[in-house]
């Protein structure tokens, strides 16, 4: 839409010019002030060519890489979404509930398509056990995602667990919802694969 | 070897109540509450009461002007080690009773005081000297006397040689030494997640140990107490170090794969227990630090946890905690033999949760925190699964650890609405306050650290040394 008025702007400028040279003939030769701009005119359709060319070319080359970064931007915020999503499990569990069994089959899917992401599981509790037990409850809930993405057949060295028991939770209050809440598998990109380089 | 002592004590019992017509009310047998405290030479009638607490007076310490604040500040400390001991009861006395002549027994003895503390402080500024004499009011004879070296005036070991002197006092009076010259390692709050603190016996002195800006959890004393060692994640995955508290210097002790958590050394000193992950759950395994090799896997359990370990005194048993049977349970066994055995009652209920053991000192008890209805409280049972106790009953009361004395119980607690931790003398049930904080938990109480120049560190030097 844009290059069809230009194309246009620089017809009109051709027209003009065809003007000019037909009113030189036989005329005296009134200082006019119309020709000086006229030149101007006349000289930058020349100029505007080649630029406009590269300027389209420029303008393509930087609307698609512009493109493409939006895509990766996109596609990166779909992967570190998915696999930023985390689990939660039922008290003093971890196994993997149907709810958590979905996020984790979107993960495997991700995963498979890029496979140089690696990922560092973390466990976590909610406040009630014991402080020890709960370090020991949440190695097994971050060693149980990691057996089940293992089982779709990802490679076991892309996984690293970590458990933190109750020490860190994600919400500070003392009822069934912080506490289901703080019931969790968090997930931390330790590589990105192609996902960082660019590629 | 146990079975031996508490046929001792039960005989010993049943001669006191022939004897003395003293009545204790029956507990069955298993449960003897007294069970430390008994001197073997003196008076019955008065001694088989777990509550009786003789009388103790200490008048005004002597010393000369440049000393004075040093006494006095002396026998506060004194006076209240004598009642957190829980085993005397410190009865106030005049700041004017002249203290001139031959000792007035028939003074004191009038006051209802069985003991009479003098204290005298001798020397100079730089090298004072408390001398202690504990005499028996009712026999009217001089028990004990001794001179106790103290470090010079404003020293930050000051406190910690006059808790060893009143842990002296304690044992003349009743034979078992007190457990005032200690301290208690605990977890607290800090930026970055969590670090250890220390506080001495009497709540005073509270100061960070660690700096990690990390996680660090789990703190427990070597027997010697001149170590410390300590889960942290100061490295991203978490491992066990060990502190040298006289160098300042702190040591990774255990990098294995996964989680290393909950260590605990064993009473000698040469076995540190702890937990590691195998397979993605947790196993109990020992390391000889003695020799500084043999790791030594202890529990077998597919698919559950092990951790926590506490060595019974004799270093041959472990109690520790497991989820094996869906619960979560307290289990003993024999570190050669290896089958493991349930310790806590096992009740069809999900939410049974036992957590927490340590084995007393003294051999004959095991403390752990149990839930009640879903809140954590403080219980004691013996070795052989019998006489279970409960100690506790307001709040959430958490991970208790012996006194070296094996009566007194430090525990995180949320009583009186703030959190904080308490002492329980499991004898009487006195409770007392250590120390309040948000969020202070997992004590671990230290033996007797009775040469302090082992366990200056930097941090206390700050500290004034008066109260």
């Amino acid at each position: 839409m844009v290059s069809t008025w230009k194309k246009n702007a620089s017809w009109v400028g051709a027209i003009a010019l065809a003007s000019v040279i037909a009113a030189c003939g036989g005329q005296t030769p009134e200082p006019q002030p119309e020709p000086e701009p006229e030149p101007q005119v006349q000289a930058e359709p020349e100029v505007d060519e080649a630029a406009e060319a590269a300027a389209r070319e420029a303008e393509a080359a930087r609307r698609a890489a512009e493109e493409e970064a939006r895509r990766k931007a996109a596609e990166r915020r779909r992967v570190e979404s998915i696999l930023s999503e985390r689990v939660n499990f039922d008290f003093d569990r971890s196994d993997i509930r149907p709810d958590a069994e979905e996020i984790l089959q979107r993960k495997v899917s991700v995963l498979r398509e890029y496979p140089g992401i690696d990922l560092r599981i973390e466990g976590n509790c909610d406040e009630r056990g014991s402080n020890e037990y709960n370090l020991a409850l949440g190695q097994r809930r971050a060693e149980a995602v990691k057996r089940y993405l293992v089982s779709y057949g990802l490679e076991a060295g892309r996984f690293a667990t970590i458990s933190y028991g109750e020490e860190r939770p994600l919400s500070r209050g003392h009822d069934e919802d912080a506490w289901a809440e703080n019931r969790r598998d968090d997930f931390a990109m330790t590589s990105q694969g192609r996902l960082g380089s660019g590629d | 070897m146990l079975d031996t002592k508490t046929v001792t004590r039960l005989s010993r019992k049943a001669i006191a109540l022939a004897t003395a017509a003293v009545l204790v009310p029956s507990m069955g047998g298993a449960q003897e509450p007294e069970r430390d405290s008994i001197p073997t030479d003196v008076r019955v009638g008065i001694l088989y009461q777990p509550s009786f607490r003789p009388g103790i007076v200490m008048p005004r310490i002597e010393a000369p002007a440049e000393l004075r604040e040093l006494a006095d500040s002396v026998r506060t400390i004194i006076l209240r080690d004598l009642d957190f001991s829980d085993r005397l009861q410190v009865m106030p006395v005049g700041e004017d009773i002249p203290m001139e002549g031959p000792t007035n027994y028939g003074l004191w003895d009038e006051m209802g005081a069985v003991w009479l503390l003098v204290g005298v402080l001798e020397g100079r500024a730089d090298a004072p000297v408390l001398r202690l004499s504990l005499h028996d009011v009712v026999f009217r004879l001089l028990q004990d006397v001794r001179a106790f070296d103290l470090p010079p005036i404003r020293h930050p070991d000051t406190r910690l040689t006059v808790h060893v002197a009143a842990d002296q006092v304690v044992e003349w009076a009743t034979s078992a030494p007190g457990m005032a010259a200690t301290r208690v390692a605990y977890v607290a709050r800090a930026p970055g997640g969590s670090e250890i603190y220390l506080v001495d016996s009497d709540g005073f002195g509270a100061r960070r140990l660690t700096d990690d800006a990390s996680i660090a959890l789990s703190p427990a004393w070597s027997p010697s107490g001149d170590k410390l060692a300590y889960m942290s994640y100061r490295n991203g995955d978490p491992g066990i170090y060990e502190i040298d508290l006289a160098q300042r210097r702190s040591r990774l002790l255990v990098d294995l794969p996964g989680l290393d958590m909950t260590p605990g050394y064993s009473r000698d000193g040469t076995q540190l227990g702890f937990a590691t992950t195998i397979e993605g759950r947790t196993e109990v395994h020992t390391y000889n630090l003695a020799r500084d090799c043999c790791l030594k896997r202890i529990t077998f359990a597919r698919f559950s946890n092990s951790l926590s370990p506490t060595f019974s005194p004799d270093g041959r048993r472990i109690a520790f905690n497991s989820d094996r049977l869906g619960q979560l349970h307290i289990f003993t066994q024999d570190i050669e033999d290896g089958s493991a055995e349930l310790l806590t009652p096992y009740i069809y209920d999900r939410s049974v949760h036992n957590a927490g053991p340590d084995w007393s000192p003294t051999g004959d008890r095991i403390a752990f925190h149990g839930w009640v209805a879903g809140v954590p409280e403080i219980f004691t049972v013996a070795p052989d699964g019998r006489g279970l106790r409960q100690l506790t009953q307001a709040g959430r009361n958490e991970d208790p650890s012996w006194a070296p004395d094996g009566r007194h119980i430090v525990f995180a607690s949320s009583r009186s609405g703030t959190q904080g931790l308490w002492i329980l003398d499991v004898v009487t049930g006195r409770i007392r306050r250590l120390i309040r904080g948000d969020e202070v938990r997992l004590p671990d109480w230290s033996g007797r650290l009775d040469s302090p120049s082992r366990f200056t560190d930097g941090a206390a030097a700050g500290a004034n040394s008066n109260p």
